[in-house]
């Protein structure tokens, strides 16, 4: 079997996705043994203007440029994989949809606004079609292996779409509602082991939510705890302002 | 009551005992993890113990079906090939309650059902279980009594009572006995013990009683009149399908297959992992019909799962009043508030019957 040609791109984002793969260790010669990196800026230098197998894409689409640059790359490549939460969900980027764009324009770039345009912040699959997601901020490392797994086999991934209680009971943590704190696990998808409750932090709901959230029984719970809706939807939205535009 | 079933531990002995406990396998017993919360882990000493305790965030389940269980190894191409496992460890588990032996027994009789669940049998053979019987509740959330789990039946090879100064030990299998004997630390019990085991049982049958208001044997009539009571409906709205309550319960045995392969595409291995039919994937078929897609009819599920079903099947219940499926709700969803609403919801029908 030829290896795949796969190639990475980084779009709005902090780049500290990609950073887990170079931080994977020796994992990572087991990925380079069975694809054959071809672009990839973080590491390497060489760029690569023929067809790709796989497109593994990082960060979230945020004006002009970037919608006509995922195009081409979609056009150029077989399969495009969504990495991290800027490019699956939108991410910490969407909180700019929380404002009028030229207000935003302002506030960033001052007096010289006109001359950096600027659109509402779009997952992925908001702009075009995409054939994996691996979410998280950042991606959990054995996930992605999992899916370029499935990249491999032909097979789709699904991402789990239950919450991540599910995987800190499993892990036996002690429940951040019995320690009185709030956490956004009843909400958020599964996938990455509960990752930050079993290091002792909540769930920032980085992965998004289930595709069905009881979201009226979960006002319910917070008032009961006495945590005003406002700060958890700030908290949601840190991450999951996109949804409402899909 | 034969003495010669029964042996006594002094208090003060009981670190050495469990010292030598260590000695001879693997010894799990539960550990205090803050804020109220226990688990089953590994110790070596006495004092690790917590031995008052509620019941463990996860049960003993946990070591007779874990959690992610390699069930086959294989390698793909022209050569292929397929090993079949059974993983197993030889443990003893110490401290459990009677609903958590009552658990196990639930589950000895689900998986030995053909076709038989080989891996759980074969491991299950090499589990050693001492029983530690509660004189008081737990908690609250308690209803063992009501499911018949308060008192000891069985399904043991030691059960530890306290008797304040002493534990007596009922030897209730030959691998019991066998413990007693290589330890070296037991004495004889004594009528005096044993009479003073039968006033712990009485006052017990002071303290234990029916936490919910309807007798056992009238469950399952209870059930066959609810199954379109609003009560599924109100427990619906709330429930945020999280699966904790599945997951925590100590005769929730669903499980998923999955193959992996390694990423050179040669090796891999096929695995079963705990499910729960609360999540909403779980009762997906394919086409994209659930049909449990609600929450209510999946919380109703669970429910019968507990009273219903496996009274036809097996004749018992499978709930064993643990109460950890309440504690773990963030929705407040509670076992015998549920049950407390289907008592009164069904009596009030019987008024209006009448009136
Ligand atoms: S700590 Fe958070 S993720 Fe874990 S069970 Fe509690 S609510 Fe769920
Ligand atoms: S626990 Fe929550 S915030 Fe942390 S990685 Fe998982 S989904 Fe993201
Ligand atoms: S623990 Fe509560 S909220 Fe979670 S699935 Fe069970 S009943 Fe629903
Ligand atoms: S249904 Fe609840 S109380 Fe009954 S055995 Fe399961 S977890 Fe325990
Ligand atoms: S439910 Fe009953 S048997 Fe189980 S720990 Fe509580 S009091 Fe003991």
């Amino acid at each position: 079997m030829k290896k795949p040609k796969i190639a990475f791109f980084d779009f709005a984002c902090c780049e500290g996705c990609q950073l887990q793969v170079a931080n994977m260790g020796e994992g990572v010669l087991d990925v380079l043994a069975a694809f054959d990196v071809v672009e990839w800026r973080e590491v390497m230098s060489e760029k690569w203007d023929k067809k790709y197998d796989v497109a593994i894409i990082e960060g979230s689409i945020t004006d002009n440029h970037a919608v006509k640059r995922i195009k081409k790359i979609r056009k150029k490549t077989d399969i495009l994989l969504a990495y991290g939460s800027c490019a699956t969900i939108g991410g910490v980027n969407g909180m700019k949809n929380n404002f009028e764009l030229d207000d935003i324009r302002k506030y960033v770039y001052g007096e010289s606004y006109k001359f950096f345009p600027t659109e509402i912040t779009k997952a992925v699959h908001q702009v075009v079609k995409v054939d994996y997601f691996v979410n998280g901020c950042p991606v959990y490392i054995p996930e992605f292996v999992t899916v370029l797994k499935a990249v491999l086999q032909g097979i789709p991934y699904y991402v789990p779409d239950y919450a991540v209680c599910v995987e800190c009971k499993l892990n036996e943590n002690v429940c951040m509602y019995a320690k009185g704190i709030t956490c956004l696990g009843p909400l958020t998808r599964a996938g990455c082991n509960s990752w930050c409750i079993n290091n002792g932090n909540i769930c920032y709901g980085c992965r998004g939510m289930v595709s069905n959230p009881n979201e009226k029984s979960a006002q319910d719970i917070l008032a009961k705890y006495n945590i005003p809706i406002e700060l958890i939807m700030n908290k949601m939205n840190m991450y999951n302002k996109c949804r409402e535009i899909v | 009551m034969e003495e010669y079933q029964y042996v006594v531990l002094k208090k003060e002995l009981f670190n050495d005992f469990i010292v030598r406990l260590a000695g001879i396998k693997k010894l799990i017993a539960p550990i205090a993890k803050g804020y109220n919360n226990f688990a089953y882990e590994e110790v070596r000493s006495g004092e690790q113990i917590a031995l008052k305790y509620i019941p463990t965030i996860l049960p003993a389940k946990k070591y007779f079906m874990p959690r992610n269980e390699t069930l086959l190894e294989f390698s793909t191409g022209k050569k292929s090939n397929v090993e079949a496992f059974i993983e197993y460890e030889s443990l003893t588990l110490f401290g459990l309650h009677t609903c958590d032996i009552a658990g196990i027994q639930c589950l000895n009789m689900a998986l030995s059902e053909r076709p038989k669940d080989y891996n759980y049998l074969a491991r299950k053979n090499f589990i050693t279980i001492i029983g530690l019987e509660c004189n008081e509740y737990c908690d609250e959330f308690a209803s063992c009594h009501l499911v018949n789990a308060s008192f000891p039946s069985g399904g043991y090879d030691l059960l530890f009572t306290d008797a304040g100064e002493y534990f007596i030990v009922h030897i209730n299998t030959e691998s019991g006995e066998e413990i007693v004997n290589i330890t070296e630390i037991f004495n004889k019990a004594e009528s005096l013990h044993l009479n003073e085991l039968t006033k712990i049982r009485e006052n017990k049958r002071k303290v234990f009683s029916n936490e919910v208001p309807i007798e056992r044997r009238h469950i399952p009539e209870l059930f066959d009149r609810s199954f379109r009571s609003n009560v599924w409906k109100e427990i619906g709205e709330r429930c945020l399908s999280c699966g904790n309550c599945t997951n925590v319960c100590p005769t929730c045995y669903c499980f998923d297959i999955r193959d992996e392969l390694e990423l050179d595409m040669k090796h891999g291995r096929r695995y079963r992992v705990w499910d729960s039919c609360q999540l909403e994937p779980f009762a997906k078929v394919a086409g994209g019909f659930n049909f449990r897609k609600e929450r209510f009819v999946r919380q109703r599920h669970r429910y019968y799962r507990k009273f219903r079903y496996p009274v036809d099947k097996f004749s018992r219940f499978f709930c064993t009043g643990c109460g950890r499926c309440t504690r773990t709700c963030m929705a407040n969803i509670s076992l015998k508030e549920t049950l407390n609403q289907l008592v009164k919801e069904s009596e009030d029908r019987v008024w209006k019957r009448w009136l």
